[in-house]
């Protein structure tokens, strides 16, 4: 393919973004697409706002995708796709986690006083919809326990995203590279997570 | 990437982070010896090299600090074996030392030095440009831009390595480190370690007459790889004519008026950046960075017009185009640091790289990205902060809730040091007086106290006693300055990823080692007063740390508990859960003593009713909280089932909370 396609992937250290990134780009050798990818490890594990960056297709060269051009920001917590919307082009699709995740900075201030309430959910759908995206809101956390594992929200994702229409990759490749990429001992419970994020998919509205 | 790769025979087509295709680059080169000081972006060279000790013949050794390790790769490849080493930036500082003077002694089976630049100090203290080492220390030193090439590199370094009897430095930046893509592969050949008996025929030292027969050595060394780096297609010609990249020159001069010369990941960009601009430009791509190509860089030059270069950091391989243009173009107008959006600040992307080669060529910028990310960050106001923090269960949260308690209002200097505890810089909490580098908390405090009252608080984690610390408290039980040195004992190297050091019973890969007892080093070092304390008993602490303190001279505390990560990983391993706290809604007055300074992920506030909340799925029971509440509120889930309100720490208080669970039924 000319050109090329762009996802950023983001979340909290902790929810396996870097492993949702690996699937994608695993997925993508298998149907022998190119390739890049773009990660930060280092502080990943603790709490702090992870991001991935992937460019699929011949021309992409570099391992971050420019700001304004994502086609899809995948993210497992709602305030993370908002944070890092600069980088999907207008009008370009969000595929977000409905599980709110609230940093310890926040709880400290409302303990504090500083801060009446926390960010709610509705709140950041409503600044991604103002940006001129495409949402989609995959409700993961419910669907990783009824795939047997809430710790699978990761592979829900992955899931939906793979129902896609724009995603250059197959559903086939996709489900080969989460077996791939997860301990053995838990194909079955990622299997149906990824099913059952694949299933929940609706179009962007 | 699936660990499949390392262990696949090969040739093959791989998905692999640069840092996993530069250990099987090391591999395939039969490489026998490996030593690295874990830092960020390295860890995955670390971790992959762990993983493949079950599968090769092959020797590993996570070294105490980053100049042991060097010197330990150095003395392998001195008696015949190929020896590979990593570090981040910083480290190299450690290992200079060695470094220098093993550009003079040379060395004999092939040795690859990777050093892992931060532009943007993601993970670093500083912003540190490494390919001054290659320069400075005359070791010819290659900058690849992806994992492909990254591995193609350390292939070719270990051939120039031996052809030269030289260390040979493959430096990477984090956006290379981390990068993931497309990497042929080829075959794994290896041959099995084989020692051989040390023959005394040649000596590998510098001092004096042997230091200035080195140099002549060494210099001879760097004018013949001249040769090599004309001739590598490392460095390479190349050309965009609006819409594609090709090798080599353009068919004609006519619309190539502009050159770029480039290296490492901003070449990335640069290529990209023109395909969106659809402008024309000749590309010298600088693979080998030292010694550069100065004839190839010459006849590049000799028909352009204009020259950009671009590069991250300092204006290295500017410095050498603006000599060479004096010579081979002095009209051309040179466009570097200064131009446009180019500084000497943090890491470059396409969209700099668009605006710059917009403002060379005339053509108006396809996107305006600034406004862009100007708008989006308008629509993010409302978010919180979200800064890497203390993990739920870390000791260090304990540690610093009792010592912020035992100090009180008396006026401290806090030198602190590398490690998690660095996290206290950043905000919200913005707790330290001082944090350089690695050690750097002790030789602060001796000056601080020479020139102010107060008494100095050190903070050091175990890894970076051992690593840097050790010289510092020798100084300051000698030279009886005035300090308490606080030590993190979490028993592993938390922050890349929780490796063991040297005072772990393991070494690598499960290996047994031998555990040296911190406080007995630190007697031998001279401390009298030393206490122990359970980092997880936040108020019992208060006072045995006012007695450290309080003492005139050298004290220390030696805080321990394991690194959470760590510790429950492994207990989760032995098949046992964590059993987290719960808030009891009734009890709870909503003073919140348990999230304020403390900033556990686990605690937020039920907005129904305003108490404090403990997600069960991120609490692991550590019970510090329990301790802030003066309410009694917090307490152990163990209390719903039947059991004892406490903590359940170990394997045996989780077996013994199940017995009683069955009991309780």
């Amino acid at each position: 393919m000319k050109g090329s396609f762009n996802m950023i992937d983001c979340g909290v250290g902790g929810q396996g973004v870097v492993m949702m990134a690996n699937i994608v780009g695993e997925a993508c050798v298998r149907a022998g697409l190119r390739v890049i990818s773009g990660e930060l490890h280092g502080l990943s594990q603790r709490n702090g706002s992870v991001i991935a960056h992937q460019r699929i297709g011949e021309t992409a060269i570099s391992p971050l995708v420019p700001y304004g051009e994502a086609d899809v920001i995948l993210s497992l917590e709602p305030m993370e796709a908002l944070r890092y919307l600069y980088f999907l082009k207008p009008g370009g699709l969000v595929i977000t986690n409905t599980n709110m995740i609230h940093p310890p900075t926040e709880t400290q201030m409302l303990a504090k006083g500083e801060k009446e309430r926390y960010v709610r959910y509705d709140e950041v759908v409503e600044r991604i919809r103002a940006s001129g995206a495409r949402i989609v809101e995959v409700d993961a956390l419910e669907l990783a326990r009824e795939a047997g594992n809430p710790q699978t929200e990761n592979v829900v994702m992955v899931g939906a995203l793979a129902a896609v229409p724009e995603i250059p990759v197959g559903k086939e490749h996709m489900l080969e590279a989460v077996k791939d990429n997860v301990p053995k001992n838990a194909l079955d419970v990622n299997v149906r997570a990824f099913e059952l994020g694949y299933g929940s998919f609706k179009p962007g509205t | 990437m699936a660990f499949k790769y390392i262990t696949e025979k090969g040739p093959a087509r791989a998905y692999m982070m640069a840092n996993e295709a530069v250990v099987r680059a090391a591999l395939e080169s039969d490489v026998k010896v490996y030593s690295t000081y874990p830092g960020s972006p390295t860890v995955e060279i670390l971790s992959t090299f762990e993983g493949a000790l079950k599968h090769y013949d092959l020797r590993m050794e996570l070294s105490v600090n980053e100049k042991v390790a060097l010197e330990t790769a150095a003395g392998a490849s001195f008696v015949g074996m190929r020896s590979f080493v990593s570090m981040k930036s910083v480290g190299v500082n450690v290992a200079s030392d060695a470094l220098y003077v093993l550009a003079y002694t040379g060395v004999k089976g092939g040795c690859v030095l990777l050093l892992a630049d931060d532009p943007h100090a993601h993970s670093s203290q500083s912003e540190q440009d490494g390919r001054w080492f290659g320069y400075t220390s005359y070791l010819p030193m290659f900058d690849p831009s992806s994992p492909q090439e990254a591995y193609d590199m350390v292939k070719e370094a270990y051939d120039l390595s031996e052809r030269y009897s030289t260390l040979v430095l493959l430096r990477t930046t984090t956006r290379v480190n981390h990068q993931s893509g497309i990497v042929d592969i080829q075959m794994m050949n290896r041959t099995p370690i084989k020692k051989s008996d040390w023959g005394n025929d040649h000596n590998y030292t510098a001092v004096g007459v042997t230091a200035r027969a080195g140099k002549l050595d060494m210099l001879r060394k760097m004018e013949e790889m001249k040769g090599f780096s004309e001739g590598t297609p490392f460095n390479r010609l190349q050309y965009f004519d609006g819409e594609d990249l090709h090798e080599g020159a353009p068919p004609r001069d006519e619309g190539y008026e502009l050159g770029i010369v480039t290296s490492g990941v901003p070449y990335n960009y640069t290529v990209e950046a023109l395909g969106k601009l659809g402008i024309r430009a000749r590309i010298l791509k600088i693979g080998l960075i030292n010694p550069v190509p100065s004839r190839k860089i010459s006849e590049f030059l000799a028909p352009l017009k204009k020259v950009m270069v671009v590069e991250e950091l300092s204006p290295y391989l500017e410095g050498f185009i603006r000599g060479i243009c004096k010579d081979a173009n002095p009209s051309v107008e040179l466009m570097g640091k200064g131009f446009g959006p180019f500084t000497e600040y943090s890491e470059y992307n396409i969209p700099m790289l668009v605006e710059a080669l917009s403002l060379a060529s005339g053509r108006p910028m396809p996107f305006d990205y600034r406004s862009h990310v100007k708008k989006m960050e308008t629509l993010a106001d409302i978010l919180p902060i979200r800064p890497p923090g203390f993990c739920a269960g870390c000791p260090h949260r304990g540690t610093f809730t009792s010592l912020k308690r035992a100090i009180g209002s008396t006026p401290i200097f806090f030198s602190n040091d590398i490690g998690c505890y660095t996290m206290l810089v950043l905000p919200p909490i913005e707790w330290s007086d001082s944090q350089l580098c690695m050690g750097a908390s002790l030789g602060i405090a001796a000056g601080v106290n020479y020139g102010a009252n107060n008494k100095v608080v050190c903070a050091i984690g175990d890894s970076t006693l051992f690593h840097a610390g050790i010289p510092g408290i020798a100084n300051a039980v000698h030279n009886k300055h005035d300090l308490t040195l606080v030590v993190l004992h979490n028993s592993v190297t938390a922050m890349t990823g929780q490796q063991t050091h040297p005072a772990h019973e393991l070494t690598v890969a499960g290996k047994e080692g031998i555990s040296i007892d911190i406080e007995r080093m630190l007697r031998g070092l001279g401390i009298e007063k030393i206490v122990n304390l359970n980092a997880f008993e936040i108020r019992k602490n208060l006072k045995l740390m006012k007695e450290a303190l309080d003492f005139k001279g050298v004290s220390a505390i030696i805080s321990h508990g394991e690194c959470a990560l760590y510790h429950f990983r492994n207990l989760r391993r032995e098949g046992a859960q964590p059993v987290p706290f719960y808030v009891d809604r009734e009890i709870c007055k909503r003073p919140y003593n348990c999230i304020k300074d403390f900033l556990c992920p686990a605690i937020s506030i039920d907005e129904r009713d305003g108490t404090s909340r403990i997600a069960p799925e991120i609490c692991v029971g550590c019970g510090e909280c329990a301790q802030m509440c003066g309410f009694g509120a917090i307490k152990s889930t163990a209390t719903l089932h039947g059991g004892e309100n406490k903590v359940y720490y170990t394997k045996a208080d989780h077996d013994e909370f199940l017995r009683s669970k069955e009991v309780g039924k």
